[in-house]
């Protein structure tokens, strides 16, 4: 299985790849909406999980073209705000939606899940 | 500069937005030492099954929250001096504070923009006025600047005296000048005496605050 995982914050998103790795979920990362569309047009992700607020490519924009060019990917949301609009938005989008800081546990677990 | 009279709801919808970044802000910095926090955990729990730990790791994993709570800290201590601004209904301002602090509670709504902010050299310049009004005028004539920008532009802010009161110049280098359109928070300038003029030689805007009593 492999996961791609995109957050602004690159040490958080640099530190949760290693931390994934330790898990054996094999996790690529990036920090920008850009650079992870052509990630996606060279490996063949199963999931992808995407901070919310991201300049430029939100993760819900970026969720859109990536599901637009790669179907059978599937989606996670990570993000700093409980806000309702960005819950609502998510659920709309599968509902797989995590609040920083998180678990890792649960990230796994919500990964393996989304993968099934 | 006179006391403002604005709708007291947009101070408080200013003072909620301000918040609500702040709070993601801090969110991002608990978010990173929280997977710093879990790298080292890994690390030793991974010593206990006799990987040999490595003390870069352990080392780059404690920067990392030693980074982050400075961080934090900076951001926490803008967030105090912004709620502190409402303490006095007037009072006498060091405007380089001031627009220092509006930047700083600024920089995310720029880095969602990929705008680059910068504070550049000012003159000692103070005036009494309203702390909050002020943070809030700059603050949304910053904001208003970025609608001309594109990212990777940057934004060079500053402060000077100018006759009793005060000039806050806005420019981006390379570019025409912004603040052309000062909709946006043309009301709240006209409440607080306050009003732009637009250089287009120098491709620098001006955002010239009067004295108290006096017309801008």
């Amino acid at each position: 299985m492999k996961v791609l995982l995109v957050d602004d914050e690159v040490e958080l998103v640099s530190a949760m790849a290693e931390r994934l790795g330790f898990r054996d979920v094999d996790a690529d990362w990036t920090d920008n909406g850009e650079s992870a569309l052509a990630m996606a047009e060279e490996t063949d992700y199963d999931v992808a999980v995407l901070d919310m607020k991201m300049p430029r490519l939100s993760g819900l924009e970026l969720m859109e073209l990536l599901a637009d060019r790669h179907p059978d990917m599937k989606f996670i949301f990570l993000s700093g705000h409980g806000s309702e609009a960005d819950f609502k938005a998510g659920c709309a989008a599968g509902c797989n939606y995590l609040i920083k800081p998180i678990q890792l546990e649960d990230l796994v677990a919500l990964i393996r899940k989304v993968a099934a | 500069m006179s006391r403002t009279q604005c709708e007291p709801r947009e101070g408080l919808r200013f003072f909620g937005r301000i918040s609500a970044s702040v709070s993601h802000e801090i969110k991002n910095v608990f978010a990173v030492i929280n997977e710093a926090a879990g790298l080292i955990e890994d690390f030793t729990l991974m010593a206990g099954r006799g990987v040999p730990l490595q003390p870069e790791r352990l080392k780059s994993a404690a920067n990392s929250i030693q980074g982050q709570i400075k961080r934090g800290d900076a951001i926490v201590r803008n967030m105090n001096a912004f709620a502190h601004s409402t303490d006095e209904d007037v009072r006498e301002v060091n405007l380089v504070e001031a627009l220092r602090l509006a930047a700083d509670l600024t920089a995310r709504f720029a880095d969602m923009r990929q705008i680059r902010l910068t504070v550049g050299e000012s003159e000692p310049a103070s005036m009494v006025a309203c702390p909050f009004d002020l943070t809030r005028l700059l603050h949304s004539s910053i904001v208003a600047a970025f609608d001309s920008m594109q990212p990777g532009d940057t934004l060079a802010v500053s402060v000077s005296p100018y006759g009793g009161g005060a000039s806050f110049s806005l420019s981006v280098p390379g570019k025409d000048a912004p603040l052309k359109n000062d909709e946006p928070f043309a009301e709240l300038a006209r409440a607080m005496n306050a009003r732009v003029e637009v250089d287009e030689k120098t491709g620098t805007s001006q955002l010239l605050l009067a004295d108290k009593g006096a017309p801008a």
